[in-house]
């Protein structure tokens, strides 16, 4: 990894698309999931990404994630232009860096929530008694003490989501990537988790970036980022 | 959670598949283990037949004999060889070798007249307890011989009948005297069967005229001591004038097919397991495509590809540590018992023999270190290859595309 600039400010923009496009090849036609897009997220976002269904949500996240490429145009993470790095230093950006929360099935099966919680921090090579610490104290921020030995198949969609969020934040990423992450939960429920992303924003600082289409949601938020078909419809920053 | 306590959630997640797949390589190993152990058993008899029957462990002869085996070219110093060898730990005999005619009644058959030392003999090879019929050889009955079964056969002699040898003494003179069978063998091997004529030394040389000097001394490590090399190496430089040799340079077609029970229990191993091949590979495969969606996730947030095929070899060697175990709480009583009982095929066939050696008809198993060994890491060895397709595919995974997989 290039090492970064000391002289530079510190990561003002957490994120930053320059003019990126996304096209794939569907057969004989191409269909551009995102089209031509620039953005910056900043330190301390709570920021939805909005759009119908189709209009690319999905693939923004995954372009910023490092989990696709751009066809054109560049991504910033902290500075780090992604498009200069080999597969393994993208799997250790994303696995120190960045949280990622998925609409569903987030977890892995065989682990209770206290493993699933603590994996990557596992992978990471933190020490025993510091894993332990650490987990405890996000599983209780989460809303999940006592529940700590259960398994995901014991938890209701709510809670699976809860430990999905505390895993994501446990290893202080830079950025949480969740996407629709309350889709798949009751609307009781998704005010919940949105109201513990939103604690652990204003308490904590951890920077959001989450896509919804669902309209209470983007209530919420601070910013609001709309898409259609791939291009920036508006972005909003309410007070 | 280590890597190990992660797999053996998920071996024991789809316990049903995990049953299924780790008992197919539990009973296809304990079959291997009988297997090799029949195997064994039957290349080991085949030794001790060849070896202990008759041939030995290492022969001495003078120069020329073995190509053109003439009655006058002798070891002149036999005797003193033989006590030289017994001092230097080995168990050694002296033996005569002639040729003749037989005859019993109206059948008649040329035989491999055979001159024993009753005394040293019973120290190297095992024929005197090898009798089918009657007894064997004695020193107060010279006129008493012991007769290949075969051979018994062709002169339709039973214990008791008289039978009438023709020759030529070394003197030129005619030979001949009145025999009475004491003993049949049981089957040895083509050349003793069909015409071996055992008699006491003494009684060879009176009819032979031969005073002194032996055709063949005979060795026998005690006990399998030595290596056979080593030994040969001793005996050649005790007997330097002579030719010496172990029994696998006389008899290099037997001692090449037995050398070959390696491979013939790996190849055995071999086309049985492609089944066991077929097992693995179509479980592991199963239980990585239903977990695509999981395995995204876990690389998505920073499980390496390594670490995915770590976890799946290390589900596929759980199971078949869990199989070994299965085949050896199986396959060991099985040729265990089979070792102690054997399978009883003299109700089937009437001679059994193989590589050209006579073999008794109750064929055992025999458990060694290899026969155990080899079907187990073979077992290792081919799930590992087995489940490489599979453990590769849940490495190159694409979380983007796997996450989003239905
Ligand atoms: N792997 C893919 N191959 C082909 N087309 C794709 C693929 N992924 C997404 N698309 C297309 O790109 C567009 C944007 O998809 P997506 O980012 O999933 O939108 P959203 O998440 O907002 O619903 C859609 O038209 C979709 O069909
Ligand atoms: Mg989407």
């Amino acid at each position: 990894m290039k090492p970064l600039n000391a002289n530079e400010p510190p990561h003002e923009h957490i994120v930053r698309l320059e003019d990126v496009s996304k096209i794939y090849q569907q057969g004989k036609i191409q269909v551009r999931a995102v089209d031509n897009l620039s953005l910056d997220i900043d330190t301390g976002d709570f920021c939805a990404l909005c759009g119908p269904s189709g209009s690319g949500k999905t693939t923004v996240l995954n372009l910023i994630g490092g989990l696709d490429v751009p066809t054109q145009g560049k991504v910033f993470l902290e500075n780090q232009d992604l498009g200069d790095l080999n597969g393994a230093e993208i799997a250790r950006i994303r696995r120190d860096r960045i949280g990622f929360v998925f609409q569903a099935y987030n977890l892995i099966p065989v682990m209770t929530a206290y493993e699933n919680a603590e994996f990557v921090l596992k992978l990471q090579g933190r020490p025993e008694r510091e894993c332990r610490d650490r987990v405890m104290a996000i599983l209780t921020e989460v809303g999940l003490a006592g529940l700590e030995h259960r398994r995901p198949d014991e938890m209701s969609g709510g809670q699976q989501q809860r430990v999905a969020i505390a895993r994501a934040i446990v290893t202080q990423p830079a950025v949480v990537l969740a996407d629709e992450p309350t889709a798949n939960v009751d609307s009781a429920t998704a005010d919940s988790l949105l109201d513990l992303m939103q604690r652990l924003n204003r308490e904590d600082g951890v920077t959001f970036l989450f896509s919804s289409h669902d309209q209470r949601v983007m209530d919420r938020a601070r910013r609001l980022i709309r898409l259609r078909d791939g291009r920036l419809g508006s972005d909003e920053v309410r007070p | 959670m280590n890597i190990l306590s992660f797999a053996i959630r998920n071996v024991k997640r789809n316990w049903h598949r995990t049953l299924v797949t780790t008992s197919a390589m539990g009973f296809a190993g304990m079959i291997m283990i009988l297997y090799a152990s029949l195997m064994e058993g039957l290349f080991q008899a085949s030794e001790r037949n060849a070896v202990a029957m008759d041939l030995g462990d290492i022969q001495i002869h003078a120069h020329g004999y073995r190509r053109d085996p003439d009655l006058y070219t002798r070891i002149a110093d036999a005797n003193h060889l033989v006590q030289s060898l017994q001092q230097a730990g080995l168990h050694a005999t002296q033996r005569l070798y002639g040729f003749g005619l037989a005859a019993a009644g109206s059948s008649s058959a040329g035989v491999q007249l055979r001159g024993i030392d009753l005394k040293n003999e019973t120290t190297v090879t095992q024929i005197h307890r090898h009798l089918m019929q009657g007894r064997w050889l004695d020193r107060s009955d010279p006129h008493g011989v012991v007769v290949g079964r075969k051979l018994a056969r062709t002169l339709n002699v039973k214990v008791g009948d008289e039978v009438v040898i023709v020759s030529q003494a070394t003197d030129g003179s005619m030979a001949n005297d009145l025999y009475r069978v004491r003993g049949i063998l049981k089957s040895v091997g083509e050349e003793i069967d069909r015409a071996g004529f055992f008699m006491i030394a003494p009684a060879f040389r009176e009819l032979m005229v031969l005073p002194e000097g032996a055709h063949e001394i005979t060795i026998m490590r005690p006990e399998r001591s030595a290596s056979l090399e080593a030994a040969t190496t001793a005996v050649k430089t005790l007997a330097p004038r002579y030719e010496v040799m172990s029994w696998r340079e006389l008899r290099p077609l037997i001692a090449a097919i037995l050398g070959l029970a390696d491979t013939h229990i790996l190849f055995a191993l071999l086309v049985t397991y492609v089944a066991v091949a077929m097992v693995v590979l179509n479980a592991m495969l199963m239980s990585v495509f239903e977990r695509i969606h999981e395995f995204g996730v876990m690389k998505a947030i920073g499980f390496g590809p390594g670490q995915l095929t770590l976890l799946v070899y290390t589900e596929t060697l759980i199971q078949v540590a869990a199989a070994s175990v299965l085949a050896l709480l199986g396959g060991l009583p099985l040729s265990g018992f089979f070792e102690r009982h054997g399978i009883d095929l003299s109700a089937f066939v009437s001679s059994v023999s193989f590589a050209g050696i006579a073999l008794d008809p109750v064929w055992q198993a025999y458990v060694t270190r290899r026969s155990v060994v080899m079907p187990i890491v073979a077992l290792f060895v081919i799930a590992g290859i087995a489940v490489i397709y599979p453990a590769v595919k849940a490495a190159v995974i694409r979380p983007v595309k796997a996450i989003y997989y239905r």
